[in-house]
């Protein structure tokens, strides 16, 4: 009954880490396919870093997406990656949630540059969050049990 | 003769890269490297930031200097809030068959949190247009052709999942880059500055 509860889990994981994964490799993507100026544009819009700071963002963070994504997919450096998906989402989500609460007009910036924040897009961002949270939990658990 | 073919096979790409646009709504060479395409709606308060202080801007750098061609575009917005924005892109259509369509934007944007809230939208461009052109422009509102005119607007605009306003369609080389966010000027220019570099 365990071993079959645990499978079940240990199934679970593996799709949620894998639509994860999917879910940054697309993110990155989409922000590659634009100019950096636009993601720039849209980073600037938070008024959390200063200009430069934006730019060097902008120019960076589609390439980490791709690589975190990457490992998520594939399975490897999972405590790394899985810790690094949620500190990414954890900040993502406090912006986010600033952002709404302070009545700005901005996008995203999530998944390209033409979409506003809303109750939509929070609850899609709070999800992502709680299952990446869910991952590194069972990321240091797997590890710790095989050890 | 043959020289004559060759230039006209040459030329074509670069005729057929102007998408349809009535003469009226439009600023610059149609034959600029950079084509700009702004889809905008009066009664958001986003396209008048834009129109009144970053336009301006674009226009001198790249419409006035030939390095651009610029398309206005009707895009009202259907949300309640926006309840004149149809009208509204009416109206400056119509101007735009006197040749007004400069002045009447203006108007438009200039006095949108009046009309915005009252929907006395006629009472804000008026002043703008002589006592003739008041008469053409207040018929010509309602005429079929202007009103199908807004409609060609947002399919086209539609068509290209365009979902918020305003939104510039930068085309170069038959590239096509949505542009939505004006925010710091700078960051669109040194993307526009970059391309023309290619």
């Amino acid at each position: 009954m365990d071993s079959s509860k645990d499978r079940i889990l240990k199934i679970a994981v593996i799709l949620l880490r894998v639509a994860m994964g999917g879910i940054f490799l697309y993110a990155g993507y989409v922000k590659l396919k634009d100019p950096w100026e636009l993601f720039a544009a849209g980073i600037r819009d938070y008024e959390m870093v200063p200009n430069w700071a934006a730019d060097l963002l902008a120019q960076t963070l589609p390439y980490f997406e791709l690589l975190i994504g990457l490992l998520l997919v594939v399975g490897r450096f999972l405590r790394l990656s899985t810790v690094s998906v949620s500190a990414l989402l954890v900040v993502f989500f406090s912006l986010m949630v600033r952002a709404f609460v302070q009545g700005k007009e901005i996008n995203c910036g999530c998944f390209g540059p033409n979409e506003l924040i809303s109750w939509k897009t929070l609850v899609r961002d709070g999800s992502l969050l709680a299952v990446s949270l869910f991952l590194t939990v069972m990321a240091f658990r797997a590890r710790r049990t095989s050890v | 003769m043959k020289t004559l073919a060759l230039a006209l096979a040459l030329l074509l790409p670069c005729v057929a890269a102007v998408p349809e646009a009535e003469k009226g709504r439009t600023m610059g060479n149609p034959s600029a490297p950079l084509l700009f395409e702004l889809y905008s709606d009066f009664m958001c308060p986003h396209c008048k930031l834009l129109h009144e202080q970053i336009l301006p801007a674009i226009v001198l750098d790249y419409v006035k200097s030939g390095k651009a061609y610029l398309i206005y575009r009707e895009y009202p917005l259907a949300i309640p809030s926006h309840v004149y924005a149809r009208e509204a892109a009416a109206y400056a259509v119509a101007a735009s068959r006197v040749g007004k369509y400069q002045e009447v934007s203006d108007a438009l944007f200039r006095t949108q949190d009046t009309w915005g809230s009252n929907g006395a939208i006629w009472a804000s461009i008026a002043p703008v247009l002589t006592p003739d052109e008041r008469m053409k422009v207040k018929g010509l509102s309602a005429d079929p052709g202007v009103l199908a005119s807004v409609q060609r607007d947002v399919d086209r605009g539609r068509k290209a999942n365009i979902n918020q306003t305003p939104v510039m369609m930068i085309t170069y080389r038959q590239k096509v880059q949505p542009w939505g966010n004006f925010g710091d000027y700078s960051l669109l220019r040194g993307y526009l500055d970059g391309l023309l570099k290619r």
